[in-house]
């Protein structure tokens, strides 16, 4: 429709404004050709000057013949506007020829006219009417006459400013109708860009459409995928407004029955919420509607993540221990506009803990139990006063003994580490005085480093240092670490055991000039059965448990352990706990 | 006359390396028992001055032998050692809340229980 409009604009345009220069001379060829005939061949017409007319027929020929070359060479078209002056020329000379001012033809003279009348711009008024005139006079200018008759120069300048009037219509109908034309083919190319935005703009539409489309039959294929993890978002209120498959396979009620008629509430413990609003002092000064389920979303509502073991109320009642995250939904401006939760079932999880827990102890007294029978034993083949053991039978007991001891050592170290994974971690805490701990660590490795050939520094300031802690535990952490640095450093080196009291913190640092430990390693120095390179290359015997307990023990003091180290000069560890608020008198 | 024990273990081995203790340290052995429920009949029938019990034994585990024994009236003036292997701290009092007198973890030296048992034949 649109395009068919533009046709026929572009079209009228077309001939309008640029038929060629040749249609346009044809009117005047044609006129001129006709006019002569007819004065040739009707009786009492005739030529009165016969060399002016075939002159006036000749320039009109030579206009006719560069129109049809301007009309060939389209960058000759800007002089076009020549033609009908050279014609006015023509016209003149064969008026001049047919009876000058008493010629019929003189009508003739208004199609150049009109031809440069039509061009764009006034001025062409005027070059219509001059040219008009110039014709008109033409039979006196090729006599070098002036007109004796007054009405000949009258009609010299009388009908050129007719001439010129009519050219100024014809000019003002062409501005008129060009006018209207560029306007018509302006609306019909705003048109067409118009159309050309909104077929760009449909397809951009379809492509986010199917965009959203393959986003939602993601998201709805992830939601019904998530069959062993309980998704559930509820309003600011905790109204569900959402229940994935995995919330009906751990609950119960199915999305219909769930979505904007439960709470997310009605699913827990009430003591559980109970007792998670009373650690976070609901109600803190304000009033809170619910405590249990602003305590449930407290730290999602502060923008944190927060993940924590609940209990899950089935719809039957029973219940199931649940790993559950709260997160906050927000809107476009960023206001909450719920919650989502989501859960794991862990009894299972919690069954194998269980189960861990109960396999270790098993493991320990199966261990301990034969491991009693060899020592006791032993130990009577050594008393037995009746047959006494010759002295190399007695080395031999030796041996058996020491590693006896070693499965032994190995046995409580395992076991240890699993009572402290399980977060079964006994300490009998107490105030004590560092100084102690430190000097019987020191003195109970002095024969270990002289058979080592290693000198034992003790570096203790002369005040005293106080923490609150189990002096049992803090004793194994003290010998692990100064044990360890005996068995890295070479014979000739140096261990020292050094004690630092700031205002509220006790740094206990052990340093050797030992083999060192690659900078790589250090960060899983004190990871579960970990062995430095240093360690394995130089066959330093070890399971890799002594930095994990000497690490679970000072943390449980709520203290920190540090390393450093450069291998071949020697490393240096250093537990930092924090002083006891009590001093006792000494 | 020296002092009488029982003991109860249900690991053979162990039970043998006690009753040498035992026999060392000059006291009267009884009977050597390997579970719960023997060890409970046999303080019962011999009515011994020491009864060393093991924590984790069939039938009836030392603490349940320790609790039956105390609400006896028959069993009369009864001292009971407890041997356990586990390192659980809380074994121990455990124990003690049971009504055992004593607690010996395993590993132990039978050259330190014998010790323990002759001061303890003298004490008594």
């Amino acid at each position: 429709m649109t395009s068919l409009l533009s046709r026929v604009a572009e079209r009228f345009s077309m001939d309008l404004d640029h038929p060629s220069s040749a249609v346009k001379q044809s009117a005047t060829a044609i006129a001129v050709v006709a006019a002569a005939v007819l004065t040739f061949i009707v009786p009492g017409l005739g030529f009165t000057n016969t060399p002016a007319a075939v002159s006036g027929i000749a320039i009109i020929a030579f206009a006719t013949l560069l129109s049809l070359v301007f009309t060939h060479f389209e960058n000759l078209d800007r002089y076009a506007l020549l033609i009908p002056l050279i014609d006015l020329f023509g016209i003149g000379a064969f008026r001049a020829g047919t009876g000058g001012v008493a010629s019929l033809w003189t009508a003739i003279i208004i199609l150049p006219v009109v031809w440069l009348a039509a061009a764009e711009g006034r001025r062409y008024i005027a070059y219509a009417g001059i040219g008009t005139s110039l014709a008109l006079m033409t039979p006196a200018i090729l006599t070098l006459t002036w007109p004796q008759v007054p009405g000949e120069w009258i009609r010299g300048v009388f009908t050129p400013v007719i001439f010129a009037v009519a050219a100024a219509i014809v000019n003002e109908l062409a501005r008129q109708s060009r006018k209207q034309l560029r306007s018509i083919k302006a609306m019909a190319e705003e048109k067409e860009r118009m159309l050309q935005r909104t077929v760009e703009y449909a397809a951009q539409l379809q492509e986010s459409e199917s965009k959203y489309r393959a986003f939602d039959r993601m998201f709805r294929g992830v939601w019904a995928a998530v069959t062993e993890q309980s998704v559930i978002g509820t309003d600011a209120t905790g109204l569900v407004d959402a229940w994935n498959p995995g919330a009906t396979k751990i609950l119960g009620p199915t999305a219909e029955q769930a979505e904007d008629k439960l709470y997310i509430y009605d699913f827990h413990l009430p003591d559980e919420l109970e007792d998670r609003a009373r650690e976070l002092n609901y109600p803190p000064g304000e009033t809170v509607l619910n405590p249990g389920f602003s305590a449930l979303v407290e730290t999602a509502r502060l923008g944190q993540a927060e993940s924590r073991e609940w209990t899950y109320v089935r719809g039957d009642g029973t219940h199931v221990p649940v790993q559950l995250s709260v997160t906050k939904r927000v809107d476009e401006e960023g206001r909450t506009r719920g919650y989502l939760f989501v859960a794991s079932d862990v009894t299972q999880a919690r069954e194998v803990a269980r189960l861990k827990d109960e396999f270790v102890g098993l493991i320990s007294h199966e261990l301990r139990t034969p491991l009693s029978s060899i020592l006791g034993y032993l130990e009577l083949m050594r008393d037995d006063e009746d047959n006494p053991l010759s002295e190399e039978h007695l080395q031999y007991l030796g041996v058996a003994e020491r590693n006896a001891h070693r499965l032994l050592r190995l046995v409580g170290d395992l076991l240890f580490t699993a009572q402290v994974e399980s977060g079964k971690f006994p300490l009998d805490a107490r105030i004590v005085p560092l100084e102690g701990i430190l000097t019987s660590a020191i003195e109970s490795a002095r024969p270990v480093a002289d058979t080592a050939g290693i000198q034992l520094v003790k570096n203790l300031p002369d005040a005293p240092a106080v923490v609150h802690g189990d002096p049992v535990r803090l004793g194994q952490a003290v010998d692990n670490l100064i044990s360890n640095a005996i068995k890295f450093t070479p014979r000739g080196g140096t261990v020292t055991l050094a004690l630092d009291v700031t205002a509220d913190k006790a740094v206990i640092t052990v340093r050797d000039t030992g083999m060192g430990i690659a900078d790589s390693e250090l960060d899983k120095l004190f990871a579960r059965f970990f062995r430095a390179t240093t360690a394995t290359r130089n066959a330093v015997p070890g399971v890799g448990l002594g930095l994990t307990i000497t690490k679970a023990i000072v943390t449980a003091h709520h203290g920190e352990m540090g390393v450093e180290s450069e291998e071949g000069v020697g490393t240096c560890f250093s537990m930092t706990l924090p002083l006891s608020p009590v001093v006792i008198p000494a | 006359m020296s002092a009488t024990v029982i003991v109860a273990d249900d690991d053979q081995d162990i039970r043998s390396l006690v009753s040498i203790a035992v026999t060392k340290a000059g006291l009267t052995l009884l009977a050597s028992v390997s579970n719960g429920a023997l060890a409970l009949d046999a303080i019962r029938e011999h009515h011994p001055d020491l009864a060393i019990l093991d924590v984790s034994m069939p039938e009836m585990t030392g603490l349940e032998v320790c609790r039956a024994a105390r609400a006896d009236d028959s069993v009369g003036d009864l001292r009971i050692l407890l041997l356990s292997a586990s390192v659980d701290e809380h074994s121990q009092s455990i124990g003690i809340e049971a009504g055992a007198d004593y607690f010996l973890a395993k590993p132990f030296s039978p050259r330190e229980l014998a010790s323990w048992l002759s001061v303890g034949k003298e004490a008594r």
